[in-house]
């Protein structure tokens, strides 16, 4: 069926996306770097002053940021500047909220069920 | 699988009063399954099957005005009644594979569960959400 594949094209798009948010966000440092961007972007030498950790290896955090599409970099002058990008954030962030919804109502039905099942024992 | 090392994560935990025995076989026995995985919006029915060991299958099929909602998956690990994982696939997952892991914990005379959902999944891009921080907020909520 031709709209079955184009859903799962997208679908295919959307989930290696989102894998990359999800990864870079389980890291405590990348979700720092994040933190550090959300009033004002900064240029990369500014971030890695701010970190106890070598400036190649917040280099290598900034990457998968970038990758993830959270980061944007504009380059002024000899300055690296990154904003960041909240878009992909909102995708993950729904996911979360759609699966949360529906487990709390699934173990609140289980709740029940279990619950008149004792009473119907009793 | 250490939880700490996976990425971000849907938890919800719910503390019920019963026997995680009973709990656990409500999650591989077809007729209670049909009874309480049903989401409440619009779902008339639900039909379950499953093969209750590694490796078997289970057919969860939500019935609703617009057709069936498919769900199914492969049990991984059946650990009664401390733990039960198998893979979850329905059109909310893009029809890829998720994980899905279930932990049943004694609370003195009642049972937490803890059911944890990860891996592959497909956001619907026109729910959004509002500003990135609370975003963030969330994602480092859910996080474990």
């Amino acid at each position: 069926m031709r709209h079955t594949s184009i859903f799962t094209h997208m679908g295919e798009y959307q989930s290696t996306r989102l894998d990359g948010v999800f990864n870079a966000l389980c890291d405590p440092t990348r979700r720092a770097i994040l933190a550090r961007l959300t009033d004002t972007d900064a240029r990369v030498t500014d971030i890695a002053a701010d970190f106890p950790i070598s400036l190649n290896s917040i280099s290598k955090h900034i990457r998968m940021l970038e990758r993830a599409g959270l980061l944007r970099r504009s380059v002024v002058g000899r300055d690296h500047i990154l904003s960041l990008n909240a878009e992909p954030l909102s995708e993950a962030a729904a996911w979360i909220e759609k699966y949360r919804r529906f487990w709390e109502g699934r173990l609140a039905a289980l709740d029940a069920y279990v619950t008149s099942k004792k009473r119907k024992r009793q | 699988m250490n939880a700490a090392l996976a990425p971000a994560a849907v938890v919800v935990r719910r503390t019920i009063s019963a026997s995680a025995e009973d709990l656990f076989d409500a999650w591989l026995d077809p007729e209670a399954l049909a009874i309480w995985m049903r989401p409440g919006s619009g779902i008339r029915n639900t039909q379950a099957r499953v093969e209750p060991r590694v490796g078997g299958r289970f057919e969860i099929n939500m019935h609703a005005e617009s057709g069936v909602i498919p769900h199914s998956g492969v049990y991984q690990v059946i650990d009664r009644p401390r733990r039960l994982v198998f893979t979850w696939i329905s059109p909310h997952t893009g029809e890829r594979e998720s994980l899905v892991t279930v932990d049943f914990l004694p609370r003195e005379r009642r049972t937490e569960v803890v059911v944890t959902h990860e891996q592959l999944p497909d956001a619907k891009r026109d729910a959004h959400m509002g500003g990135w921080t609370r975003a963030l907020e969330k994602l480092e909520e859910f996080r474990q």
